[in-house]
C-alpha cells in the first residue's frame, strides 16, 4: 500500500509536461508503480487537453482566421499538409515493403500463424517494455520504465550507503539509485535544494514516518531528517544540492554528503 | 479521396469542426485516417488542431520556427499513428494532446541539453501501446524475439536504422536527423539491411 504520493500540483504539472526533466522521470517512476496516480494523471491530462483544444473553439473554428503574425499561415499549412499526407506514398514506401513482404514472410516461416505487421509491432512493444534489470551487491531489481534510456555509472559506496548515478543532464539536479544496507542510516541532514526519494525496494523510516515500496517523498530545504532502515532499501533519488549534515563531525561526514548528492 | 487544396479553410459547409458534436467528429476523422488514410478527414483534423498546436508551441518553445516544427511533427504522428487511437479509451483531443506534449518535451530537451534521446515515450507511455502489449501472449513474444535476433545479427549501423524505422516508427527523415547522417545514407542502409534480413530469414526457413 503506497501512502505517499506527489501533490496534486506536481501531478498536474507532470501531465502538462511542465516539470523539470529529471523531476518528470522520478514522478513517472512513481506513477508506474501507483494505480491511484495513474488515474489522477489520466484525468489531469484530459483536463489539460480540453483547455488547449476545446476551450475557445468558437473563436478558432476557422483556423486561418487568426491574423496575428504568429499564426500558422496558409501557404505553410498547405505545404505541411502535402508533406505529411505524402508520407504513405513516398516516405514510408520502403517501410511498407518491409512490413508486407519481408517481415510477415519471415514470420510465416517461423510459425504457422499469419501474423500481421500490427501484431509484430505490438510484440515489439513488449520487448521494449521488458524492464531493464540493474544489479547491486545484494541482488538485482527492475528499473522503472521512465529510466529505460539512461545509463547508470557503477556503484560507489561509503559504509552501508552506496549509489549509482544516472548519466542525465538536468542542470544541478542529480538522479541516482541509492542503496542502504540492512541496519544502515543516513545521519540527520538538511538541504539547500530539494531531495525527492522514490522507494523502489525495502523500507525505511525517519522522524516523519515509515515508508514502503512505491512511496514518493519530496523534501525541500525546510526539512531535516535522518532515514534509517532495518531491512535495507533501494531508492531512486533526485537531489539538487549537496546534503548538509546538521550534527557534529560534519567534516567526517562530508564524503557521504557528496556521495548522496 | 481527393483533396481540393484551394478550398481549405474557406469551405465552411465542409468544415467538420463547425459542427456541434466536435468530439464525435474528431473521432470519426481519426478513424477514417486510420482505416483509409483519408486525406479529407486528415485535412479537417489539421484545420482543427494545427493553429492550437501552434499556439501551444509558441508558449513553450518561444520560437516561431520551432512552433511550426511542433505542428508538423505532431500532425505527422497523427497521420501515422491514427490506428493506435481508440475512442473507447478517451477523447481524440486527449490523444493528440499527449502526442503534442511528448514531442514538445523531446524538442525542449534537444534545445536545452543537446539530448537526442527521446524520453517522452518512456515517461508517458500511451494507453494504446500498453493495452496492445497486454493482449499479445507469451508465445508471440518468443516469436518476435527470434525476429529480433536476426536484427541483432546485422551490423550496428544497419540495426539502428531497422530499429528506428520499424520498432520506433520513426520516419526516415527523423532518423537521419536523430543519427546525424544524410537521408540518402539512411535509405541505402535500410535497403541493405532489408535484403540481408530477407536473405537470413529465407536461408533458415525456406523449404
Ligand atoms: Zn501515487
Amino acid at each position: 500500500m503506497i501512502n505517499y504520493h506527489p501533490t496534486l500540483a506536481v501531478l498536474t504539472a507532470f501531465a502538462q509536461g511542465d516539470l523539470e526533466d529529471s523531476i518528470s522521470l522520478i514522478v513517472a517512476s512513481h506513477v508506474q508503480m501507483c494505480e491511484h496516480c495513474q488515474q489522477e494523471v489520466a484525468k489531469l491530462t484530459e483536463a489539460a487537453a480540453e483547455q488547449v483544444f476545446e476551450q475557445d473553439n468558437l473563436e478558432d473554428i476557422e483556423p486561418f482566421k487568426e491574423t496575428t503574425s504568429s499564426s500558422l499561415n496558409m501557404a505553410l499549412s498547405i505545404e505541411m499538409l502535402d508533406d505529411i499526407m505524402s508520407l504513405d506514398v513516398d516516405g514510408t514506401a520502403e517501410q511498407s515493403n518491409f512490413k508486407e513482404e519481408t517481415l510477415t514472410e519471415g514470420l510465416k516461416h517461423l510459425n504457422q500463424h499469419n501474423d500481421s505487421y500490427e501484431d509484430a509491432l505490438n510484440q515489439s512493444n513488449i520487448v521494449s517494455q521488458n524492464a531493464r534489470i540493474i544489479s547491486h551487491k545484494d541482488g538485482e531489481l527492475p528499473l522503472p520504465r521512465a529510466l529505460n534510456s539512461l545509463n547508470a555509472a557503477p556503484w560507489q559506496g561509503v559504509g552501508k550507503v552506496s549509489r549509482a548515478r544516472f548519466q542525465f543532464n538536468d542542470d544541478e539536479r542529480r538522479l541516482s539509485l541509492l542503496k542502504i544496507d540492512k541496519g544502515g542510516q543516513i545521519p540527520q541532514h538538511t538541504h539547500t535544494g530539494i531531495e525527492i526519494t522514490l522507494l523502489l525496494e525495502g523500507s525505511f523510516e525517519d522522524d516523519m514516518g515509515r515508508y514502503q515500496k512505491g512511496d514518493f517523498i519530496w523534501l525541500d530545504k525546510d526539512h531535516t531528517h535522518s532515514p534509517i532502515t532495518q531491512e535495507g532499501c533501494v531508492c531512486l533519488t533526485l537531489v539538487s544540492d549537496s546534503l548538509y549534515f546538521t550534527q557534529g563531525f560534519s567534516k567526517l561526514l562530508n564524503p557521504l554528503g557528496k556521495l548522496i548528492y | 479521396m481527393q483533396l481540393s487544396i484551394n478550398n481549405f479553410g474557406t469551405d465552411k459547409e465542409n468544415s467538420i469542426a463547425t459542427q456541434p458534436q466536435l468530439a464525435t467528429d474528431l473521432c470519426v476523422c481519426l478513424d477514417l485516417v486510420a482505416q483509409h488514410k483519408d486525406k479529407k478527414a486528415f485535412t479537417e483534423l489539421f484545420h482543427f488542431f494545427a493553429p492550437k498546436i501552434k499556439r501551444f508551441g509558441l508558449s513553450k518553445l518561444n520560437s516561431d520556427a520551432m512552433a511550426n516544427e511542433l505542428v508538423q511533427d505532431t500532425m505527422t504522428l497523427v497521420w501515422k499513428k491514427a490506428h493506435l487511437f481508440h475512442s473507447s479509451k478517451g477523447a481524440a483531443t486527449t490523444w493528440v494532446y499527449t502526442l503534442m506534449r511528448n514531442t514538445c518535451f523531446d524538442t525542449l530537451r534537444k534545445i536545452k541539453h543537446k539530448d537526442e534521446i527521446s524520453l517522452s515515450d518512456d515517461i508517458w507511455p500511451t494507453d494504446a501501446e500498453e493495452a496492445l502489449a497486454d493482449e499479445a501472449d507469451f508465445k508471440d513474444h518468443l516469436l518476435n524475439e527470434k525476429v529480433l535476433s536476426y536484427v541483432d545479427n546485422l551490423p550496428l549501423a544497419q540495426q539502428s536504422i531497422i530499429k528506428g524505422v520499424y520498432y520506433q516508427e520513426l520516419t526516415q527523415e527523423q532518423l537521419a536527423k536523430q543519427l546525424g547522417i544524410p537521408l540518402g545514407t539512411v535509405k541505402s542502409r535500410l535497403r541493405l539491411a532489408l535484403s540481408k534480413l530477407k536473405q537470413q530469414m529465407g536461408d533458415k526457413y525456406h523449404d
